[in-house]
């Protein structure tokens, strides 16, 4: 339950497990505009991370904690 | 027991160094310049040296140069000063130093300094 | 007082009065070079003692007064009344200092303005040397250092910093000047390790001490519908201030997929940026150099930052102007590092950070580690004096995080030192020196093994007088303690050696075999760090473990007394009961664990089998002869005391075989038999013993040989000569003084003959039985226990003493009646199952004048042992259980009773001596 779907966006929720990977990768498929909502992830799986990296969706916000953001915002080219 | 020789003009310095090693249990013995300190080991070598830069007759590194040419075992030297130029260190190993240390000598890094130099089993 | 303080005192106010007449001397001859010398040294020593104490008001002073004294010295500053008038005012003030530490011990006024004052107005003098010392001047607690550039590993990874931004990389930058070590660490996972439960992002996130990371892919992303979210396809990058120990600590279980690299802070020194546009940059390269080669650093630093304010900053100029700044704040004294910057700006091209010369300084170690100063306040002398007592409780403290540090820096620097030419008359005692450093790095680190190596690598380089091959072998040496070499050392079975390294010679004498494996065992358990799946565990903590559950054994043993006692005494039969009950448990366990303790003291016999081959090898083509090698249960196992004690008796029973074994191909031929004999080794165990076989097919013992032998070196008699067995006369080979070879051979017949190898199986309470077939061969078998720590002995009773027998000794015991009993002579025997079995009495043996007690049927209780192939019957007064001991040697006076093999403290607190059946027959 910690990937929240509504139409166009993705909100991600405390930690994120491997298991959502798979589920992401599908949404992120079919959706070519998808909006990530990063503000209450406290972690993400790796699977996640590279799913994202791939993908490149627009994030809409960023999560609270600034060291996690940071590593996120190297990872996804938005430094 | 490991001899080690001090070489330094200062008597402070010399009673600093001495304690931290003969609570290590290292025998010590001291030269107040480099001519005292070639004197010392023609008549018994050391295990180590740990060698001032700046003496009066003959400095650390005159003494370093003559003392690898001495036909004594060629142990290791820890070189001790103040000056920490980049230039100054290479002047060291160039003399025939084998460590540079800077001084106030930290008693710990000293210590260990020295265990490496002659190996385990000597502290 | 303090003694050093006191010390320092004094020789101080001998310094004053040594500058003070030296300033006046000088006045009458101002360019007195020697007088100059003189001074500078005078005033640099009393510098170097006071920075031992916290006393920075002084310090200070004095390291204005030194700086002054340096530039007079290099001829950059003239003597002058005035520069004899500061330094007298200052010399003055530090004779006032003294004096106050001499009355309170500590510096107690605020003293700080005047030092300042005096300091400002000594460098105020010193105008050409001002601009660099107002930079370098630190507080004096921090005098120790201005880091010189770091020698460090050479790395690939220098490209991959640029990943850092500039801003981080700055900040990494100050830290690492300011004492901090730096690691870069490249963590690749493995693709398949979603799989495994690992998540590589978090493992990055968490690095101890991170400054920085970055995660990038390691394959361009395919499209979107082709992804595979469980393939893992990132790389992780980061920059980390912890010790590469806690770091290996912390990437242990990916070891293997990760490297970490010491940085060396000024790698970080890449200026990035756009390469086009900005002012023409050669005339501030010119000038900025002309500026570094005057020391006017500040100038430097200003036309720098004008330069900076004309660049828009997202030009590569400017991120180099950024550079530079940073590192005239930082580093001033890098004079390299800032010239090598300044033409990288001029040719736009990257520092080659390998060009510019490196040497490591310990000190910059342990900088990483605060030292803690007290506070002024609480300046007692005791405290802020370095107290040499200290020294080896904080040098241990310190040791495991940075000695590794000190110990690559070390060897790098060696490395330096052979790299400098050997021109000089003194060098090659230099090259001599840093091999012996070198030799003492190994020792230190443990790796004896290899010492050799270098020993022969030194030899070379002395021989041809050239450090190549002392440089080849540090070369290899690092390789092999990189990481990932330890790594792959524990997936290979092969040593840590460098891989060059020539393999093991075989007409090298052969290291001590037994001790080697284990030191390679032990290296490499202490090196790999990364899941470690063995223990090192020193010898003496297990011998601890066995002791203890010796006692234990031997304690739990009081149970049963207590049952009795609680029946017999108190009367309370369930009681009994129930202790008897208890008794069956704790025994279980304490054999159990007994068992499992000895596990851990088990060695393979190919620990002694594995030299055979060679050893084989060399004899028979010595002797020409031949003979296959056939060794078989290699595997098993016995205690690492019996496998020791196996070595030699091996040895020299090989020897003896392959001597007077095997016959040469020829006569073998003759005898229709295969020109290559078989030599056969093999290892069984059989319940509690080891049993080791070993068979040859040659010409076989001869008992009439061995028997005209004995009779002639008078060890038969001629009647035992007419009615020794054939089976006895060839055990005869292990009588002392026997020898069956004509002449003494350079291989087995060195004086001592089988009777040595009797003694040393015997000395471990093993057997030696030996069966031979002239023509055909001889076989001789091994019987060892499995372990000799604990001793089944059998009680008896004999004068209203008791004894302990070993059960290894004892054959069986019988109660024969008197009338059976025959006296021959002065001996008495008796026929059992059908053979003759001569009857001692113990006390007999032992001295005591009283003879055995009979039991109410008039038997008496024989003991039959075992002495040599014979059997004995001990006549004592009664029989008593069978118990484990812990075989304890008699000590002092009591070890020169040979009769006894020693004692035991029994479960009701008596103890318990026991015979040596041996030589109480002998």
């Amino acid at each position: 339950m910690s990937l929240e779907f509504k139409k166009n966006q993705v909100a991600f929720k405390d930690s994120i497990s491997v298991e959502d990977a798979e589920t992401l990768l599908e949404w992120l498929q079919k959706k070519a505009n998808a909006k990530v909502d990063l503000s209450a992830c406290t972690h993400l799986h790796a699977a996640n991370l590279q799913v994202l990296m791939a993908a490149r969706p627009n994030i809409s916000a960023w999560p609270e904690d600034s060291r996690f953001t940071r590593w996120l915002k190297s990872a996804l080219g938005q430094i | 027991m490991k001899r080690i020789l001090i070489v330094d003009d200062a008597a402070t310095v010399r009673m600093f160094h001495r304690s931290i090693l003969e609570n290590a249990g290292f025998e010590v013995d001291e030269a107040i310049n480099g001519v005292e300190a070639l004197e010392k080991t023609l008549q018994n070598p050391f295990d180590l040296y740990l060698v001032d830069v700046n003496m009066p007759k003959l400095d650390g590194y005159g003494f370093l140069r003559q003392l690898r040419e001495l036909p004594v075992p060629q142990v290791p030297a820890i070189m001790i000063s103040t000056e920490a130029e980049a230039n100054d260190v290479q002047l060291a190993f160039t003399a025939g130093a084998n460590a540079y240390l800077i001084k106030p000598t930290k008693p710990d890094l000293l210590l260990q300094q020295i265990q490496l130099l002659l190996g385990d089993g000597s502290i | 007082m303090n003694p050093l303080l006191q010390q320092f005192l004094t020789e101080a106010r001998d310094f004053l009065q040594t500058i003070g007449e030296k300033l006046l001397q000088l006045e009458k001859a101002p360019t007195d070079a020697a007088l100059i010398a003189e001074l500078f040294r005078v005033v640099h020593t009393l510098k170097g003692n006071s920075g031992l104490f916290e006393f920075p008001e002084m310090t200070r002073v004095l390291h204005a007064a030194e700086d002054l004294m340096d530039a007079v010295r290099n001829n950059k500053l003239a003597y002058s009344q005035e520069l004899a008038d500061s330094l007298l005012d200052a010399m003055d003030f530090v004779g006032m200092l003294c004096d106050e530490i001499e009355v309170n011990g500590v510096l107690g006024g605020n003293y700080a303005n005047e030092s300042t004052r005096l300091s400002d107005s000594l460098r105020k003098l010193n105008v050409a040397a001002k601009v660099q010392t107002e930079v370098t001047a630190p507080p004096p607690e921090h005098i120790s250092t201005p880091e010189p550039p770091r020698l460090c590993l050479p790395t690939e990874s220098l490209a991959q910093l640029q990943l850092l931004p500039e801003i981080e990389r700055m900040q990494a930058y100050r830290l690492g000047i300011q004492g901090a070590t730096l690691h870069w660490i490249v963590y690749t996972p493995h693709p398949e390790c979603f799989f495994q439960g690992e998540d590589p992002f978090f493992q990055a996130q968490q690095t101890p001490e991170l400054l920085w990371g970055s995660v990038v892919e390691r394959e361009p992303w395919p499209k979107l519908a082709a992804l595979d979210a469980y393939q893992c396809n990132l790389d992780f990058y980061m920059l980390s201030a912890a010790s590469e120990l806690s770091l290996q600590e912390y990437f242990r279980y990916m070891a293997e997929h990760t490297q970490i690299q010491l940085v060396s802070p000024q790698w970080l020194i890449v200026p990035t940026g756009d390469l086009n546009g900005g002012p023409v940059y050669d005339d501030f390269v010119n000038d900025a150099l002309a500026l570094l080669q005057a020391g006017d650093l500040q100038r430097l630093s200003r036309i720098a930052e004008t330069m900076l304010e004309l660049s828009s900053p997202d030009l590569w100029l400017a991120s180099a102007l950024r550079w530079l700044l940073l590192i005239l704040e930082l580093a001033p004294q890098q004079v390299e590092v800032l010239q090598a910057l300044l033409e990288s700006i001029s040719t736009l091209q990257p520092i080659a950070w390998d060009s510019l010369p490196s040497w490591p300084v310990a000190n910059t170690v342990v900088a990483a580690t605060p030292a803690a100063s007290p506070p002024p306040e609480q300046n007692a002398p005791d405290a802020d004096v370095p107290d040499a007592t200290d020294a080896p409780i904080s040098a241990t403290v310190t040791k495991v995080e940075s000695s590794r540090q000190l110990l690559l820096e070390t060897i790098a620097t060696q490395q330096g030192i052979l790299t400098l030419p050997l021109a000089e008359s003194w060098s090659i005692g230099r090259m001599q020196a840093a091999a012996n450093a070198l030799g003492g790095c190994l020792h230190a680190l443990g790796a004896q093994e290899h010492l050799p190596t270098l020993e022969r690598a030194s030899a070379q380089a002395l021989a041809a007088k050239d450090t190549a091959p002392l440089l080849e072998f540090i070369a290899q040496f690092l390789l092999s303690q990189s990481p990932v070499a330890v790594e792959t050392a524990t997936f290979s079975s092969t040593p840590s050696t460098p891989s060059s390294a020539p393999a093991p010679r075989i007409d090298e004498p052969a290291p001590a075999l037994e001790h080697e494996p284990e030191v390679k065992f032990n290296r490499r358990s202490e090196d790999n760090l990364l899941g470690a799946k063995s223990l090192k565990v020193d010898q003496a903590k297990i011998d601890r473990l066995m002791n203890l559950i010796g006692e234990m054994v031997v304690s739990k043993n009081a149970l049963p007394y207590l049952a009795g006692r609680a029946e017999s005494v108190y009367q309370v039969r369930e009681l009994s009961r129930e202790i008897k009950a208890q008794y069956a448990v704790i025994n279980r366990i304490a054999e159990e664990m007994q068992d499992a303790i000895m596990q851990v003291r088990m060695m393979p016999v190919s620990f002694v089998f594995q030299r055979f081959p060679r050893l084989v090898r060399d004899i028979s083509r010595r002797l020409g002869k031949e003979v296959n090698l056939i060794l078989e249960g290699e595997d098993t196992e016995a205690d690492k005391n019996i496998i020791e004690a196996l070595g030699d008796p091996l040895i020299h029973i090989i020897r003896n075989s392959l001597d007077h074994g095997f016959e040469l191909p020829e006569i073998r031929r003759q005898a229709g038999k295969p020109a290559v004999g078989t030599l056969s080794i093999r290892a069984i165990q059989q319940s509690d013993r080891v049993i080791i076989e070993i068979q040859d097919d040659g010409k076989g013992i001869d008992p009439e040989v061995v028997k005209r032998k004995a009779y002639a070196k008078g060890l038969l008699d001629e009647v035992a000569l007419e009615r020794i067995s054939d089976q006895d006369a060839m055990h005869l080979i292990f009588a002392p003084g026997f020898s069956t070879a004509d002449v003494v051979s350079d291989l087995s017949g060195r004086g001592v003959g089988m009777d040595v190898v009797r003694t040393a199986i015997e000395n471990v309470n093993g057997v030696i039985t030996l069966d031979s077939t002239p023509g055909k061969g001889t076989l001789l078998q091994l019987s060892l226990p499995l372990s000799m720590a604990v001793t089944n002995v059998m009680l008896i009773e004999s004068n209203g003493l008791v004894f302990g027998v070993p059960m290894d000794n004892v054959v069986e015991t019988v109660r024969i009646p008197r009338s059976n009993i025959r006296s021959i002579k002065h001996a008495k025997a008796a026929v059992l199952r059908g053979s003759i079995v001569p009857l001692k009495a113990l006390n007999a043996l032992l001295c005591i004048d009283v003879a055995p007690v009979a039991n109410a049927d008039d038997e008496l209780a024989v003991l039959v042992v075992r002495f040599g192939h014979e059997s004995v019957g001990l006549l004592v007064d009664n029989f008593r259980e069978t118990v484990d001991i812990i075989l304890k040697p008699m000590n002092g006076v009591l070890s020169e009773l040979s009769v006894y093999s020693g004692s035991a403290l029994m479960g009701d607190g008596s103890v318990l001596m026991v015979l040596n059946i041996k030589e109480l027959l002998q």
